[in-house]
């Protein structure tokens, strides 16, 4: 187990710097299966058999193939899954909720690691998965886990090092760009953030109904955009000894970018748009370029849902003034501490993040797996609706991957107030009054927060 | 008073079929939209222009409403939670209504007024924290308890209205007679009052089956009543508007059907003073 | 059902004796009351105490007096709410009133399919709120909505609707205004079903236009209808929240954060109990200030016999 502990000593490593080189490098540089070192020793997956387990997931296109993987894993285990997808602002609400009650109806839950990690660890909503990883008896030997990505495994893992979740999903935010438009008007993909507003600039065609740059204009879903262009400025929201860096003169540089971008060359109405409105607009062929996550991908190469299959070019969030980064996101699994089933639980997260299941994610463009095997197979480009500058994408912004969000406690409020400052920006008011404003409400919070 | 159209002259009838068009058709369209937005596929739904008549109509959206949620369920928790509040406030709220009427009992009367007023969500910390403390959090009882916040007040307050208008002789002449408090209730001013429950119990039941926050945070997946269960149904890919306009008919079809068939009823009731909640 | 049985038989009483002993009667209300005391007396009580504690669901419980409502004297957010409730209450009470009575006017008049229209009329009334809601979003939509085609057919530029700050309480009370004019309709037909003939017969030989007659006989006579529809609409306008909740979570920023916005905001986002608990206690203290007039009206009107 060297192996292993030495990953986790590196894994956790009091870093608020959250890079993630990790699920990239493992395209370079794959892990060496170590299974063998295991034992070769039968795993009996039978052992809970006959039990019923419940899973509340985030609704997307992975808890998609959760649930699609489902019967296999009944009939690998004979274990029942009873799952639920639940739209994300109300999951997180529900996992608030009935954690809080001390009585979750759930045995699995999945995790946003950028808004619920340190909640989790505050309410002790999570049993530690280490002592099961390290139960021969429990993990298979095919399991692997040192095939995470280290970053990965660093984001879930919380500052104590106790390990609560299983990485399963990992966020890169990115440009999608429809390289149809990019021709029609002679625009080559932005190498800097001040070219990116020139492109937006030139591809803006109101008349025609086409944006030249949509992104997410609604309070608290808006705050990522922001974000990623601070990390242009090579700074994050808040600093890794926890003090707010949202009036710096950065900050407010990245807050005039929001304003000019979402007011210059994005669609009417953005101030309300969260992801799935951005995606239909330019799914539908009515913007140009669209800043999020490349987990999103899903529906763009699908022709009954969009009108722009195969146009869709994937670029790397551009490089700003001081720095080239893109943010980061990431979602875990876990499983409650006060469950009963708490082994049956544990198979499951086993096989929902084994080796074929991550692939099969990536595969769908349904995201970044945690599991660096996923992104160092050539089969997954293969059997793929997407092309090479996909995956070339998912790499690329994986070695420059930083977090997106603080790690802090109050990840909801931050987002509503500073959501709403920005949105405020929209309307004409002023950058740098609103980010102060914001600034000065939500220290209070922050603080309080950080007193237990 | 004539209710006849007056008037001379073709333009006062045009003037006023305008009149009759403009109040009517907000009201209509919306849900002719509704059903064209349910009976299209996701490519025609979000065509601009927009694509007015499904051609050729679909029921894939509903195909899918049932496929990927357990619509089933939701309804039948539905049926249980609205069903067992407008059950248990008949059975409180329909002798209170007596009680408080002929005991004139004015001072109680104004409570339940005013909890008819109260915004149900101001009932929801509390009990939210009484659930969880209980663990009920998730369960049909905790939904169905809070629903007695809507059913209870407006049941009573409509009975008030009703017994406060029969007479009181009726009953005098009946315990002359020998009959008991209770007799003279249930066989005497029960009877009589029986447009009043019947009132009553519609517009608790649209009510409580129109509530929609009680659910999105007592809820559990396996008590979740279907108006959050719609809100829940918002997919991950794009604006899924097809399955969604589906299932918001689906929800809203039984009250619509209620209202249409009990709207004399209903009409009575309002005018008894029977707020939303 | 058994307390009721425990209502003893009445002994040889006389109806007299029977109406000087009205007590009796309160027993029938006693269920109710206990379940009243239950689950609306005690949350009621609970949050009054709830409001003077600082309670963070996962945190500790501590008492601190008024700083809750000290807080939210100065909680720019919670001020801002309070006057954008009253704005949009204002407009959706004027609006439905407004249409309403003309409504009321026109039903009240014989047509062909007078009742199948007035049916269809009152269907939105009772329609379930959350999905009237998400189809008004998709028809709201900035460029894929069906509204903003239908404009273009007219010759107008697309409106943004909820996606504008300067716009959305104006579409939110559209939706309201929808939602709730049967409701209006209703009551005021209700009062014009009970007018007397005569003013009007003696008006049309003294020739008065039907606007006259209106103005001058109906209105005075149905004005007591409309004032109760008043005092409903600005109750339910006041407690709005699914709708809102539903079409914009109060965006754009905070655009349309009305009360019960912020309330479930404060509760049910951020989880902060004791301060979500202080709001309800001001919100409660409008709302019985309004139920009052509401009663004193009814009592004045009889509107309920």
């Amino acid at each position: 187990m060297s192996d292993f502990a030495k990953r986790s000593d590196f894994a956790s490593r009091p870093s608020r710097r959250l890079f993630v080189g990790g699920a990239a490098a493992g395209v370079a540089a794959p892990f060496v299966l170590r299974s063998e070192a295991l034992g070769q020793s039968a795993f009996n997956w039978k052992k809970f058999a006959g039990t019923k387990i419940d899973a509340m997931l985030v609704k997307n296109p992975r808890s998609d193939l959760l649930q699609a993987h489902e019967k296999e894993f009944t009939a690998l285990t004979g274990i029942e899954v009873s799952s639920e997808q639940i739209p994300e602002q109300q999951q997180r609400q529900k996992a608030m909720i009935e954690f809080t009650s001390g009585k979750p109806t759930f045995d699995v839950c999945m995790v946003a690691l950028h808004v619920q990690k340190r909640l989790a660890a505050k309410g002790k909503w999570l049993d530690d998965l280490r002592p099961y990883l390290a139960d021969a008896s429990l993990t298979s030997p095919d399991f692997d886990f040192a095939d995470f990505a280290a970053g990965a495994v660093g984001f879930g893992r919380q500052a104590d090092g106790t390990l609560d979740t299983l990485p399963h999903f990992i966020d890169f935010w990115m440009i999608y760009y429809n390289k149809e438009m990019f021709e029609q008007k002679g625009v080559t993909y932005p190498k800097t953030m001040d070219e990116l507003i020139v492109a937006a600039g030139k591809l803006n065609d109101p008349a025609k109904g086409v944006a030249g740059f949509v992104s997410r204009g609604l309070k608290n879903a808006n705050i990522p955009v922001w974000t990623s262009w601070m990390l242009g400025q090579g700074m994050e929201t808040v600093s890794a000894t926890g003090q707010l860096q949202t009036d710096t003169p950065e900050a407010i540089w990245a807050g005039e970018m929001y304003k000019r971008m979402n007011r210059e060359f994005a669609p009417p109405g953005t101030v309300g748009f969260n992801w799935n409105e951005c995606q239909t607009t330019f799914m539908q062929g009515r913007a140009a370029m669209w800043l999020d996550g490349i987990g999103f991908a899903t529906p763009l190469e699908d022709p009954t849902k969009s009108r722009i299959v195969g146009k869709v070019g994937y670029g790397v969030t551009p490089p700003g003034p001081k720095g080239h980064h893109s943010a980061l996101f990431g979602d875990g699994m876990g499983i409650s501490r006060t469950s009963t089933k708490k082994q049956a639980a544990w198979l499951y997260l086993q096989f929902m993040c084994n080796k074929g299941n991550q692939l099969a994610m990536l595969k769908a463009g349904a995201g970044s797996p945690g599991r660096s095997s996923a992104l160092a197979n050539p089969a997954a480009q293969e059997g793929s609706r997407f092309n090479k500058e996909y995956f070339e994408c998912l790499a690329a912004s994986g070695k420059i991957a930083r977090a997106g969000l603080p790690q802090i406690i109050p990840v909801t409020e931050f987002r509503d107030v500073f959501g709403v400052g920005l949105t405020n920006t929209l309307s004409g008011a002023d950058v740098a009054t609103e980010l102060k404003k914001a600034t000065e409400a939500f220290k209070p919070v922050l603080e309080k927060s950080e007193q237990g | 008073m004539s209710n006849r159209v007056e008037g001379s002259g073709i333009w006062r009838k045009i003037g006023f079929g305008a009149s009759v068009f403009a109040l009517v058709s907000p009201a209509i369209l919306v849900f002719l939209w509704m059903i064209s937005l349910s009976l299209k596929n996701e490519l025609d739904n979000t065509a601009f222009p927009p694509v007015f008549i499904p051609n050729p109509p679909t029921l894939a959206n509903y195909v899918d409403v049932f496929e990927k949620n357990n619509f089933l369920l939701y309804f039948w928790n539905s049926i249980l939670v609205t069903g067992g509040a407008v059950f248990i406030g008949l059975l409180v709220g329909v002798p209170a209504g007596y009680g408080i009427a002929r005991s004139k009992a004015y001072k109680t009367a104004i409570m339940i007024l005013i909890a008819r007023m109260t915004p149900a969500l101001s009932y929801l910390i509390p009990l939210f924290l009484v659930f969880q403390i209980l663990g009920l959090i998730g369960s049909i009882w905790a939904l169905l308890i809070t629903h007695l916040v809507i059913t209870v007040p407006i049941i009573v307050w409509v009975m008030i209205g009703y017994f406060e208008g029969i007479p009181q002789e009726l009953e005098d002449a009946a315990y002359v007679d020998g009959a008991t408090l209770w007799q003279s209730f249930r066989y005497i001013a029960m009877p009589l009052a029986r447009p009043g429950m019947m009132v009553g119990a519609i517009l608790a039941f649209i009510f409580s089956w129109n509530n929609f926050v009680f659910s999105v945070v007592l809820g559990g997946k396996n008590s979740r009543t279907l108006p959050s269960a719609v809100y829940n149904s918002l997919t991950f890919e794009q604006i899924s508007w097809g399955p969604l306009a589906a299932a918001a008919l689906l929800v809203t079809l039984p009250v619509i059907v209620l209202t249409v068939a009990a709207q004399r009823e209903i009409v009575a009731g309002l005018s008894a003073g029977g707020l939303k909640d | 059902m058994t307390t009721l049985d425990l209502v003893e038989p009445v002994r040889a009483s006389t109806p007299v004796e029977q109406k000087l002993a009205p007590r009796r009667y309160f027993l029938f209300a006693l269920p109710a009351l206990v379940l009243i005391a239950g689950v609306i007396i005690l949350p009621w009580l609970f949050t009054l105490v709830m409001s003077v504690m600082e309670f963070k669901v996962g945190g500790a419980v501590e008492f601190i007096g008024f700083q809750n409502f000290i807080k939210l004297a100065t909680d720019a957010r919670f001020i801002e709410s309070i006057g954008r409730t009253f704005w949009f209450t204002a407009l959706a009470v004027f609006f439905p009133i407004l249409l309403g009575t003309w409504a009321a006017v026109i039903f009240h008049r014989e047509f062909p399919w007078r009742g199948v229209l007035r049916t269809v009329f009152i269907m939105p009334m009772m329609a379930t709120p959350v999905a009237v809601a998400l189809v008004w979003t998709m028809m709201f939509h900035p460029q894929l909505g069906v509204l903003n085609y239908l404009l273009s057919l007219i010759g107008l530029p697309p409106f943004a609707w909820v996606y504008d700050p300067n716009t959305v309480i104006f579409t939110l009370m559209l939706v309201e205004v929808w939602h709730w004019t049967p409701l209006v309709m209703l009551i005021v037909l209700g009062g014009m079903a009970a007018l007397p003939t005569d003013p009007y017969d003696s008006a049309t030989i003294d020739g008065a236009t039907n606007w006259q007659m209106f103005r001058f006989i109906t209105l005075p006579l149905i004005l007591p209808y409309i004032m109760v529809a008043v005092v409903i609409r600005t109750i339910d306008a006041l407690k709005v929240f699914d709708t809102i909740f539903v079409i914009t979570q109060g965006g754009p920023g905070t655009a349309s954060e009305t009360l019960n916005i912020f309330l479930y905001l404060q509760a049910f986002q951020f989880f902060n109990l004791g301060y979500a608990s202080a709001v309800v206690v001001v919100f409660f203290v409008i709302i019985v200030a309004l139920s009052l007039l509401l009663l004193s009206l009814r009592q004045k009107l009889k509107w309920n016999t």
